[in-house]
């Protein structure tokens, strides 16, 4: 296993400002964060603190304002669009809330996709596929489309396919959004189990019991970090409880 | 690898909406449906009349002296046809004067022809036959060979008797399973002994031998014939092409003088060749050939923007698809290429249907009418090629507009 230490992300100033016309949206507004290997991170925040936005410039799907990112010890903002892409193919691995599966196509080939992007040949997709499906526990659904599995199996094909290609780190926003809490832990454990063989994770949730099972917690409000290892309040058990600022 | 993956997700998408698939191909299978229909008729056509046509219509170095002409070629003019529509008939005594001005003619045949409803044998009946009154030199002239059986010879001329060579047609309809020689075939109200069939011709030509009756020319002279001595066709063999245009010319002459014509005067018959056909035959084919590309291209245009329609209305239905694609590292290319490809597969589907409908129309011409129809490569592989173009030109705008969306936008739309 990789030094544990060695920063994965670092984020520098991180702005990105959206201009509505006369008013200006700072949806991150100077954002530092640092994000270790094999660390389990959990993003929370009130709605539109810009949990999302900061998910989608981790990953590399947009692009700041202003601010520095390097990932992997790469600087980000100096890659043209199709580095771009073959970061987001090669080191990033996204959940979704609303599972984005493709709703014609098998298990099996909904995990293959980003090995498409990635130019692996046919044998070898399926093959890696289908490993990444036996570890989400889905190997006996493969031939499945997305409407004959419940929300929580689809949500793994999900995670399946986030996992596929290997990537550095896996980005989960509000993973358990659309599921009950039964399934939600189902899908914790599945994460757990990913952090457990080295994987790292940042995922945002609004439930403090999802949020308990990452090793830390940050709190975004405003755009702002408010806390880099935030506390959780354990006396709240139930889910569905939004995030109060103390 | 990634190109069967388009066209198998291409295919897929086809297949899941099979009636809008269909409709919006419809441009696209009309026009290579019409393409390959009229192609295959006309290419059909074209080896035909060029290569067996002429030759066994007419025979090969052989002109033919007809009351008027039966082939009109260039500009239509009507004066013209009055005039020969007044042309006097011609007789067994014009026969007379031809074979006296051409003594060095390889054969001078005769003949007279009529149609009828029906020939019968027994309750088996053939519809539409033509039976012919021909001297013995007919079957010479025309190269029809005899395939069971005998032909005609001067003796039956000679003594009127009522003895026939029937076509393959009639053959097959009158006799399915005897013979039919010896027995009697019934047509014009007369009965005719069976001497023997002609072999088969198949083809454009097929109706013109295979179901004629060919019976001697005295004894058509003697039943069947409308006007008494009526001749409607003599045909003159020569032995080699270079004695085509002299031996033309004192036929031309000799028919003038019995005729009396002065110098001033139109001939009021026509000579006949297989020229006369083959340029007929080449304005029509110029005229085709030059009309089907602008009538192809016409509903591939409306194809092609049809298809256009439906792929940008592909690309805003599968927003969300395209920004997952993208955030799962496909590049720009990968989505213009996908969508590229989703247009052209979409397009060759239609081709192809085109080309299945239009083969299968093609065949049916071929079976009911006499037009026979071939194909060659070359039309197909245009046929597909033209098919990809219309694909491909009304892709890329679609094709563009996707690869050009914004991931996060496209992920956040509904
Ligand atoms: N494309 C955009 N154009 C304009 N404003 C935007 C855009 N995207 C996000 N915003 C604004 O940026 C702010 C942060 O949005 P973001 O989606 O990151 O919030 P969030 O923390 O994920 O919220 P939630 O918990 O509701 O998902 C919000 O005020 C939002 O309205
Ligand atoms: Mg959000």
């Amino acid at each position: 296993m990789q030094n544990t230490n060695e920063a994965i992300i670092t984020t520098h100033n991180l702005h990105k400002h959206y201009v509505m016309g006369a008013e200006t949206v700072r949806a991150l507004n100077g954002v530092d964060v640092e994000i270790r290997r094999n660390e389990y991170v959990a993003i929370m925040g009130p709605s539109g603190s810009g949990k999302s936005t900061l998910m989608n410039l981790i990953g590399c799907l947009d692009s700041p304002t202003e601010g520095e990112y390097v990932l992997n010890g790469q600087e980000v903002q100096v890659l043209d669009d199709d580095e771009l892409a073959r970061i987001r193919n090669r080191e990033i691995g996204f959940v979704f809330q609303t599972f984005n599966l493709l709703p014609r196509a098998t298990a099996l080939h909904n995990v293959e996709l980003p090995l498409i992007y990635a130019g692996v040949r046919s044998k070898e997709r399926q093959r890696r596929a289908s490993a990444a499906l036996e570890r989400v526990a889905l190997g006996d659904r493969m031939d499945h489309k997305p409407n004959e599995l419940s929300g929580g199996q689809r949500q793994r094909v999900a995670i399946a396919r986030a996992l596929v290609n290997d990537p550095s780190i896996v980005l989960a926003d509000e993973p358990t959004g659309n599921l009950d809490s039964s399934t939600s832990e189902e899908i914790m454990d599945v994460f757990e189990s990913l952090h457990a063989a080295g994987q790292t994770i940042i995922m945002v949730t609004h439930e403090f019991d999802i949020a308990s099972h990452a090793q830390r917690v940050i709190t975004l409000v405003d755009g702002k970090i408010a806390s880099h290892n935030a506390e959780i309040p354990t006396f709240v058990g139930a889910a569905g409880h939004d995030f109060h600022i103390p | 690898m990634r190109m069967w993956e388009g066209i198998r997700l291409a295919l897929q998408q086809i297949w899941a909406q099979k009636l809008k698939s269909f409709f919006s191909l419809v441009g696209v299978i009309i026009g290579i449906t019409f393409l390959i229909a009229v192609i295959t008729i006309v290419e059909g056509m074209n080896t035909y009349v060029r290569e067996d046509f002429a030759g066994s219509l007419f025979g090969v170095n052989t002109f033919t002296v007809v009351r008027r002409a039966q082939i009109q070629t260039g500009r239509v003019d009507q004066a013209e046809r009055r005039r020969q529509a007044r042309n006097p008939d011609l007789l067994l005594r014009d026969v007379d004067v031809v074979v006296d001005a051409a003594p060095n003619a390889l054969h001078v045949a005769y003949s007279a022809d009529r149609s009828f409803g029906e020939a019968r044998y027994g309750s088996n009946s053939r519809r539409n036959v033509r039976v012919i009154g021909g001297s013995p030199e007919y079957q010479l002239v025309q190269g029809w060979k005899i395939e069971d059986g005998r032909g005609l010879t001067p003796i039956d001329e000679q003594r009127g008797l009522k003895v026939a060579v029937i076509g393959s047609q009639i053959a097959e309809r009158l006799f399915p399973t005897t013979s039919p020689i010896d027995n009697r075939v019934r047509v014009g109200g007369q009965r005719f002994r069976v001497i023997g069939v002609f072999e088969k011709q198949g083809g454009f030509i097929g109706n013109v031998r295979d179901a004629s009756i060919l019976i001697p020319f005295s004894t058509f002279n003697a039943t069947l014939s409308r006007r008494r001595n009526g001749v409607d066709e003599i045909s003159v063999k020569v032995e080699v092409e270079d004695l085509m245009e002299p031996t033309m010319a004192v036929v031309e002459g000799a028919l003038r003088r019995n005729r009396g014509l002065r110098p001033t005067e139109e001939n009021d018959f026509h000579l006949q060749t297989s020229n006369d056909l083959l340029s007929a035959w080449n304005t029509i084919n110029t005229i085709l050939l030059a009309a089907i590309p602008g009538l192809v291209s016409v509903s591939l245009v409306v194809g092609g923007i049809v298809i256009m329609n439906i792929m940008l209305l592909s690309v805003s239905d599968r927003t969300r698809e395209i920004g997952l694609r993208k955030s799962l590292g496909a590049k720009r290319r990968d989505i213009l290429f996908q969508f590229l490809t989703e247009a052209s597969t979409l397009s060759m589907v239609g081709s192809l249907i085109g080309i299945a409908v239009g083969l299968g129309l093609a065949d049916l011409v071929d079976r009911l009418s006499p037009l026979p129809a071939t194909i060659s490569v070359p039309w197909l592989v245009l046929a597909i090629v033209m098919g990809m173009g219309v694909g491909v030109t009304s892709g890329i705008y679609p094709a563009y507009r996707a690869s050009k969306l914004d991931p996060i936008e496209a992920l956040r739309s509904e």
